[in-house]
């Protein structure tokens, strides 16, 4: 019995790592001339063969210190993102953008949640507060999970991508968004910068 | 500058057909230094600046700070007097407390063409006075339990001269329910004290027979409070306060006094919070409520007209209605005024007010106003009719930190004796920074 269970456990464990094994990860940096930070640009891969369905647990997005956090938010189609008021004050989430039917949630009390569904891919609304109109963050709904956010410095990281050639796109809100192409081994890293003007 | 005669005619007569105002303190309170501090719009505060919505409303009756944790929404890091710890050490030690980390300052500027009507053709038919007055605000709060809030006033007086004040107020916040306050005080009956608009309210405007009225500042020392209501919503506010007194001669032996109480049903709560706030109404300008108050002002002013002194007593009662994009609010105030040797005199003046958000840039108003200078006059004595004024105006604001106003005042009684005086276009601009 103990041989079976040790044979089972092994057996899994193998089977995992073969399943890990077999992604790669995309790294790299955005680079923008002249840019006060290099922060929030989205890094992603355009188009991954399969279908990724939206995940069940809700992402979320923050109201703190009168600032949306994250900034940005890349999520799948179909994903339910939660917006969270973790402030004193009253906030607002609404979009003036069609993509995401225009939606205003009202204002809602300290530790209360609204939430919306994004499922237009492509769609990249930009999330307002009426309230407090300097604050600005924006949803980016994408086909699959591929896809990372720069930190201060422009660095990425695009971690468990299956083997394959794609066409990475940029997104940020300033520049005009890029098209690149990487090639993700079978395991290991795949390099890719990005110059943004 | 030297102005030219006509232009030193034609501005002195503008400055004497508009309602009179002791400098401009009360009018102008958009503090861009807020702004800076918190990384935040005009509009957080501000209806249209300088009235404030009902968070501004809240964020003042903090004393100048955010409710709810005021150190989680700054961003600019302040200047440490003394370690935390020193609150130990007292009283072998001062209190500690900190300074603005940056120059607590800003800058307001206003010009004005102002457009007489009914004017004779020797006359210019309009007048531009580019800056009318300019004001440097310095503002914030000291440690936990200080706040501060000065200005430095410049205003050209129509005579080829500048005027100049120096507001200031220091105030111990203490609670929100308990602060006291020294410095210049406000006492105008008037719901928020800022105008939208520059033409000056009749109620506040209202002058005694020795020349005292509710606009403006005088020196003193107050009280002040507030807190919510039940569930978190709306809530009470009062101020009380005994201040210098507005004689002319150079010290007035006499101080005077004066209370004011209001009470909010409905609306974001006096001193904030998000209790029970949930809405589908999420507009800065937005604040579905009604408030209710009451004012009382009773001094003694030594006269410059009359040399005996003149006893005042001032009641006023107040109301206001926020829903969705309008803003109704009236004013009556009665004042009663004894001169020794004199026929005591009562004056009447009320006004009811219409405001409206067409778009958030875009404000219309309407004001109706109606004053008797002496209810107990007999008929034949002019000061016993009943002056009444309306005033329209459009408000846009261009951008939240510039705004331009358009008003009109149409003198409605007596228009043929007050048209020449009274009738005006007004049309200012305002930015701040």
């Amino acid at each position: 019995m103990k041989r079976l269970l040790s044979g089972f456990i092994l057996g899994t464990v193998a089977l995992l790592l073969a399943g890990a094994a077999c992604a790669g990860t995309i790294t790299g940096k955005v680079t923008i001339p002249h840019a006060r930070t290099l922060a929030d640009v989205v890094v992603y891969v355009e188009a991954a063969p399969g279908t990724y369905p939206a995940p069940k647990t809700h992402a979320l997005m923050d109201q703190k210190n009168l600032a949306f956090n994250p900034h940005v938010l890349p999520v799948v189609a179909g994903t339910t993102v939660d917006f969270l008021n973790s402030d004193q004050v009253l906030h607002n989430v609404f979009t003036p953008d069609k993509c995401a039917n225009k939606f205003n949630l009202g204002t809602w009390p300290k530790g209360e949640k609204r939430s919306v569904t994004f499922d237009k891919t492509g769609c990249s609304p930009v999330l307002l507060c009426n309230v407090h109109p300097e604050m600005e963050g924006f949803v980016i709904v994408l086909q699959n999970p591929f896809a990372g956010v720069t930190d201060k410095t422009g660095l990425y990281t695009i971690a468990d991508v299956p083997e394959g050639k794609y066409t990475i796109k940029v997104w940020n809100r300033k520049f005009l968004d890029v098209t690149s192409t990487v090639t993700v081994p079978k395991t290991g890293e795949a390099k890719c910068d990005v110059v943004l003007k | 500058m030297k102005l030219s005669g006509r232009m030193r005619h034609l501005l002195g007569a503008a400055l004497v057909a508009m309602p009179l105002v002791a400098l401009i303190t009360s009018i102008a309170g958009a503090v861009p230094i807020f702004s800076r501090k918190y990384q935040t719009s005009c509009s957080t505060c501000h209806y249209a600046f300088p009235q404030l919505n009902a968070f501004g409303k809240a964020f003042q009756n903090n004393g100048w700070r955010y409710p709810g944790g005021d150190a989680n929404f700054r961003k600019d890091e302040p200047t440490s007097l003394g370690s935390e710890a020193y609150k130990q050490v007292w009283p072998n030690a001062i209190w500690p407390s900190d300074i603005p980390g940056g120059a607590p300052v800003a800058v307001h500027a206003a010009g004005t063409v102002y457009m007489p009507m009914n004017q004779p053709d020797s006359v210019a038919k309009s007048s531009m006075v580019f800056p009318e007055h300019v004001q440097v605000f310095y503002a914030g709060t000291l440690g936990e339990t200080f706040s501060f809030f000065g200005e430095v006033e410049l205003q050209d007086n129509g005579a080829g001269g500048i005027d100049v004040g120096c507001p200031f107020r220091l105030q111990w916040n203490r609670h929100t329910n308990f602060n006291v306050v020294v410095g210049s005080l406000h006492f105008d009956p008037t719901p928020g004290d800022f105008s939208l608009i520059p033409s000056d309210i009749n109620v506040s405007a209202l002058a005694s027979r020795n020349g005292w009225s509710a606009a403006g500042e005088m020196p003193g020392i107050g009280l002040w409070g507030a807190g919510n209501g039940p569930g978190g919503r709306g809530g009470w506010k009062y101020t009380a306060g005994m201040v210098q007194g507005q004689g002319m001669s150079p010290v007035g032996a006499d101080k005077d006094f004066y209370a004011r109480a209001t009470y909010k049903v409905g609306g974001l709560g006096e001193i904030g919070g998000t209790e029970g706030a949930a809405s589908k109404t999420s507009a800065f300008y937005q604040d579905n409520s009604a408030t209710v108050g009451g004012y009382v002002y009773s001094g003694t002013v030594a006269g410059a007209v009359y040399s005996q002194r003149e006893h005042l007593d001032a009641y006023a009662g107040t109301a206001n209605v926020w829903y969705q994009s309008a803003i109704l609010d009236a004013t009556v105030m009665s004042m009663s005024s004894k001169i020794d040797g004199l026929a005591d005199r009562k004056s009447l003046a009320w006004y009811a007010q219409g405001q409206y958000v067409i778009y958030p840039w875009l404000i219309g108003l309407l004001r109706y106003e109606s004053t008797v200078l002496d209810t107990g006059a007999p008929s034949s004595d002019p000061n016993s009719e009943t002056v009444t004024t309306l005033v329209p105006a459009v408000v846009s604001m261009v951008r939240a930190n510039v705004k331009v106003t358009l008003e009109y005042r149409r003198p409605l009684s007596q228009y043929d004796a007050r048209k020449t005086t009274e009738e005006h276009l007004l049309l200012r601009l305002n930015f701040a920074l």
